[in-house]
């Protein structure tokens, strides 16, 4: 398995970084405080439960950028910097380094995930006493998937990338339009799409529409896939504008609502494209090109 | 059955780059073949396609009759590569590096064994971005022969090096090459190719321009050879250029400078002049390989960006 062998030099290179070391640390201590000033008052299961939600919140964000800073050099770099030239003049197939940079980047932005979420459990377990295992697993595990999905993305555009700066670019542009475009408030996608829907098209407004647009994004999977493993009463109501109106906001009742390609479960499906699709297509490239 | 064999192989970058042109190759086993040829020849490009690093535009690779798109992790478990334009960029120490490679080859070489041959033991644990270039060549180098390889690639090998490093370097090829590994590498310095190489192909603008062995070249050159007569009172060039073999003379203070097209015809200059005025001191030179080198290259891109800058002038 020479795959194996890519990832484990990468990994090893990788654990000296001081800049990966750093941004570990700030993470952990962003989960640490975040658990620390959790509320007071209410049960205490409850209240570690809203803290995960809230870790989410900041994940949601936060996490694309450590994924797509951790891994958009993993092969442009080397391309660039000439390390290639050694793996492929070793036994080992450009799938191997393919395969074994996205493992090797996988692990280490797994490991920062981990460790913060090591950092928020016990200061959590340390003030209130409470480990709701089922939310603190939940959450764990959808944003191993989401980090998962921003490496998929980092590491394909770092493969398709014949050169740093352009992978320094194809990184800061995925960012753009795959997270600040469904967060800033004036020129979100879903607005662009509505404009073009109804004023140049002359169509009546479809929220349904919309809202499916919206839903391409990871960004928005990821804050819908935690509705899955939160109680009913922490669940976040994402597409408001796509409910009957006389569907209650406070229960349960809101994702069954929706059709179902904007339910929470779809979040999966909208997660094995973003995994599957950029990198069928990296690989592609970086199989195809001249490494000069 | 060949160690290296390209057919018709051409390499085009874009729509009017020409890399290499139907490029035919055939390199026997055991052999130590040098690839010679200025810089921009195409040599580099001819060893990353046998190497997959770039497809080729048209033709064939193959490497001991493996075909090099098809096959390279097969061809890479047979081969040793000191590759060109490599990097040591990760935070590793040589003999990480070394390990490595070791490692991945699923080898048994002894790593301090290695360094020790390539001559970096001593600074094995310092991070390997960090060394010298001509110890990092040194350390590719060792990494190249890491589990014996049946074939040596050696892309410009003494890049950096001192000329300890180089000569040591050339014993360990020999050695190499004596227990039966094939050697290709690639040079633009003449002199290093004659010191190892049994055979030599010359690359030139994309296209093989001779392949030889360097006797064989020696023997084809077809160039001129001089002959200088220091006199004691300036000589007269007369008769000299009649003298059968001569194509000119020059004289320059007490200098008389004849070219000969056949070198024989060197000594009868010599029993002309002497015949005439006192001569002082000779200097003969014959066609060098590099005279050569440089009739079979034209000199290379050096020559025609001197023409083209002749041109440049001439027209302003």
């Amino acid at each position: 398995m020479s795959a194996l062998s890519v990832a484990r030099k990468d990994f090893r290179g990788a654990r000296r970084s001081r800049l990966l070391w750093a941004a570990a640390v700030v993470l952990g201590l962003i989960a640490a405080f975040a658990a620390y000033v959790s509320g007071t008052s209410g049960q205490s299961a409850d209240l570690v439960r809203r803290l995960f939600r809230l870790l989410t919140l900041v994940l949601a964000v936060l996490l694309p950028v450590v994924a797509l800073v951790a891994s958009y050099l993993a092969i442009a770099g080397e391309r660039e910097g000439g390390g290639i030239k050694f793996m492929l003049s070793l036994p080992n197939t450009r799938r191997d380094v393919f395969v074994g940079k996205l493992a090797s980047r996988l692990g280490i932005v797994a490991g920062g995930i981990v460790f913060m979420y090591v950092a928020a459990a016990s200061v959590a377990l340390t003030r209130h006493g409470a480990f709701p295992a089922g939310v603190v697993f939940g959450t764990l595990v959808l944003s191993l998937v989401y980090g998962g999905t921003f490496v998929s993305i980092a590491v394909s555009l770092s493969a398709a990338a014949a050169s740093r700066s352009r992978a320094i670019a194809g990184a800061f542009g995925s960012y753009f339009v795959l997270v600040i475009l469904y967060i800033f408030p004036v020129v979100q996608i879903p607005t662009m799409v509505r404009w073009v829907h109804t004023t140049l098209l002359g169509a009546d407004p479809n929220p349904d529409l919309y809202n499916a647009v919206r839903y391409t994004s990871p960004f928005l999977a990821y804050r819908k896939s935690i509705n899955l493993v939160m109680p009913a009463d922490l669940r976040q109501t994402v597409f408001r504008s796509s409910l009957p109106a006389d569907t209650s906001l406070d229960t349960g009742q809101v994702n069954a609502a929706l059709p179902v390609y904007l339910s929470d479960e779809f979040s999966l499906v909208v997660f094995a494209f973003w995994v599957v699709v950029p990198l069928t297509a990296g690989y592609l490239v970086f199989e195809r090109s001249d490494l000069e | 059955m060949p160690a290296i064999e390209t057919q018709g192989l051409t390499k085009e970058f874009g729509e009017d780059v020409v890399a290499v042109e139907n490029l035919d190759l055939t390199i026997e086993s055991g052999e130590i073949f040098g690839f010679l040829g200025p810089n921009g020849a195409g040599k580099s490009t001819t060893i990353n396609v046998l190497l997959d690093f770039i497809r080729p535009t048209a033709g064939s690779a193959e490497v001991f009759g493996l075909d090099a798109q098809r096959e390279p992790a097969a061809i890479r478990e047979r081969i040793g590569v000191l590759p060109e334009g490599y990097g040591f960029d990760d935070y590793l120490t040589g003999r990480e590096y070394m390990e490595w490679a070791i490692e991945t080859k699923d080898a048994d070489d002894d790593p301090e064994a290695l360094l020790d041959l390539v001559g970096i033991l001593g600074e094995a644990d310092r991070t390997a971005a960090g060394y010298s270039k001509g110890m990092q060549q040194r350390l590719a180098f060792g990494m190249a022969l890491a589990d014996d390889p049946d074939l040596l690639v050696l892309d410009e090998p003494s890049t950096g090096m001192d000329p300890n490093g180089i000569q040591h370097m050339r014993s360990v090829i020999r050695d190499r090459a004596e227990d039966g590994t094939t050697v290709f590498f690639s040079s633009h310095i003449l002199s290093e190719v004659e010191a190892v190489c049994d055979r030599v192909g010359v690359m030139n603008e994309g296209r093989l321009v001779a392949m030889d062995t360097i006797e064989g070249l020696r023997e084809n050159a077809t160039g001129e050879s001089t002959i200088e007569l220091e006199c004691a009172a300036p000589p007269s060039p007369d008769g000299v250029a009649d003298i059968e073999g001569v194509a000119d003379v020059t004289v320059a203070g007490t200098t008389l400078t004849a070219s000969c097209t056949d070198p024989a015809a060197k000594v009868d200059v010599v029993r002309h002049v002497d015949g005439r005025a006192e001569v002082v001191d000779i200097l003969a030179e014959n066609t060098s390989l590099e005279s050569l080198f440089n009739q079979y290259t034209e000199g290379g891109r050096d020559a025609e960006e001197a023409v083209a800058r002749e041109t440049r002038e001439a027209s302003t």
